[in-house]
């Protein structure tokens, strides 16, 4: 019977460490940050995707006010490192998600690393990518028997719907 | 007195002549056993071309089947036996087989060494199978129709037209006895024809085809004027004058292309209208109409009930789509003036 309790008992905090410290943490994620604009579908470790989410959907946030604005400039150009994708976040990316209100980025899990650590793995992507989609829509197969007889029947549905109006 | 006399003597004329008239009709059993006789023969026969056993070497195509060799009996092993040497999912699941590129029924045997792909209801493009499948239904339906009335009755079945699968119904012309143009069929008659059909598909028979030359088939439609006519038509459209029957139970029909193997592969069957259509020269011509729906593809019952109140309208066939193309843009084409 254990008679001490686990040390890593979070106790309610919900806060991750990453790295060295809170601005070695600011930094990896500023890179991953760079990497996922520069990309728009990055892997890494569950963890650091799911940190980076909050993040990279903030950053669309200021890009939407707009490259004029002082606030937005300074915020596109301390996170992302390489200089040459701000131009793409405010002239790419901050028109796709003008529609959208939030949810601008999808994760989805991967297979475990091959390495020793066995690390769980996910895959951080901004959507409208133009990538194949994550998860692939399987379509029925439209020539099947049961498919045409119901095909026939839409079609005549059309067809008296139309003659009715 | 006189009048009753003659009344009775009017009477027992008009009853022997249409004693003799019945009479020198034969009997619905008599004409099947005749034409089963003939088929049975002519099978005898052209099974005893092969009298020893020459092998043919028959490859197979397919998803996971590429270039399996498979060395078969020539003029014995059929598609079939091809399958059972395969497994059991190629034997339930199988409905035509195209050999080299030709469809080929399922128990039509092999004469020569050829490429063979088994064709299912699930292929990513399971049209020819769609096809033969309504085709065997419409085969099916008539087969009912046949052996569903009193022997007083009689029933001609005129050919089946070949009907897209679009359309949402098979048809099965027939034309039945003078004595019924007043008739229209009632629910419970439908019910009992379906029941008819379900007892056939329960038994699981085995559609046989052969391929004759159109003097047997004559012979063997020797009582029925329309069917001979039918065959002479058939055999002007066959590249090499042959007609192929096909054999399910005892009933002996004719078909415009390959059926499905065995009665078994439907599962939803229904018969569901007797439509009337114009007087014709075999007398007032109907269409029957039914929807199935095979093992391997089965519909929901809410799904079925509305395919089912489709296929109650008269399905219109226009004479100039002979071979069925694959899916017209309307379902229901206008009728063209006969």
């Amino acid at each position: 019977m254990r008679l001490t309790l686990r040390a890593l008992i979070s106790h309610g905090r919900v806060a991750r460490k990453m790295g060295l410290g809170p601005e070695s943490r600011i930094n990896m994620l500023r890179n991953i940050l760079t990497g996922l604009v520069r990309h728009e579908r990055i892997e890494t470790t569950t963890a650091r995707a799911d940190e980076v989410r909050f993040y990279a959907e903030k950053l669309v946030d200021y890009a939407k006010r707009g490259d004029t604005d002082e606030k937005a400039m300074k915020m596109a150009s301390f996170w992302l490192t390489e200089k040459d994708l701000v131009p793409k976040l405010f002239n790419v990316l901050a028109p796709r998600f003008e529609t959208h209100s939030k949810g601008y980025t999808r994760m989805a899990r991967l297979p475990n690393r091959e390495n020793l650590d066995r690390a769980k793995m996910a895959v951080l992507e901004y959507k409208g990518n133009p990538f194949p989609p994550l998860y692939p829509v399987k379509k029925d197969n439209e020539l099947t028997l049961i498919n045409q007889l119901l095909r026939g029947y839409r079609e005549d549905r059309a067809q008296q719907l139309a003659t009715k109006a | 007195m006189a009048t009753r006399s003659a009344c009775r003597a009017l009477e027992r004329r008009f009853a022997s002549a249409a004693a003799a008239a019945a009479a020198a009709r034969p009997s619905a059993a008599e004409v099947r056993s005749q034409r089963n006789a003939v088929f049975s023969r002519e099978q005898a026969r052209q099974r005893a071309l092969y009298p020893r056993i020459e092998k043919i070497e028959v490859s197979m195509q397919g998803p996971g089947l590429d270039g399996t060799l498979l060395v078969m009996n020539r003029g014995m092993s059929t598609p079939l036996s091809c399958a059972r040497h395969l497994t059991e999912y190629h034997v339930n699941n199988s409905v035509l087989a195209l050999v080299d590129g030709e469809p080929w029924p399922l128990h039509q045997p092999l004469t020569d060494s050829c490429s063979m792909t088994l064709l299912t209801f699930k292929d990513s493009d399971p049209t020819l199978a769609n096809q033969a499948y309504w085709r065997s239904c419409a085969a099916l339906l008539g087969q009912v129709l046949q052996t569903a009335f009193k022997d007083d009755y009689t029933v001609e079945l005129l050919s089946t037209p070949e009907v897209p699968v679009t359309s949402g119904a098979f048809c099965c012309d027939v034309a039945l006895d003078p004595q019924l143009d007043s008739w229209t069929p009632s629910e419970e008659s439908l019910r009992s024809l379906t029941k008819g059909a379900q007892q056939l598909i329960h038994k699981d028979l085995p559609w046989e085809p052969l391929e004759v030359a159109p003097s047997v088939a004559l012979e063997v439609f020797s009582h029925s004027r329309c069917k001979q006519e039918e065959v002479e038509e058939k055999a002007a459209q066959h590249p090499k004058g042959r007609v192929t029957l096909y054999r399910c139970g005892d009933h002996v029909l004719l078909s415009a292309g390959p059926l499905v193997g065995r009665t078994g592969l439907c599962s939803q069957y229904e018969v569901t209208a007797l439509h009337s259509l114009r007087q014709g020269p075999w007398g007032l011509h109907r269409r029957a109409q039914g929807l199935s729906l095979p093992l391997q593809l089965q519909a929901h019952h809410t799904v079925w009930r509305k395919l089912r109140q489709r296929a109650e309208k008269l399905v219109e066939v226009s004479r100039l789509e002979e071979a069925a193309p694959p899916s017209p843009p309307d379902s229901t084409p206008p009728p063209t003036s006969q």
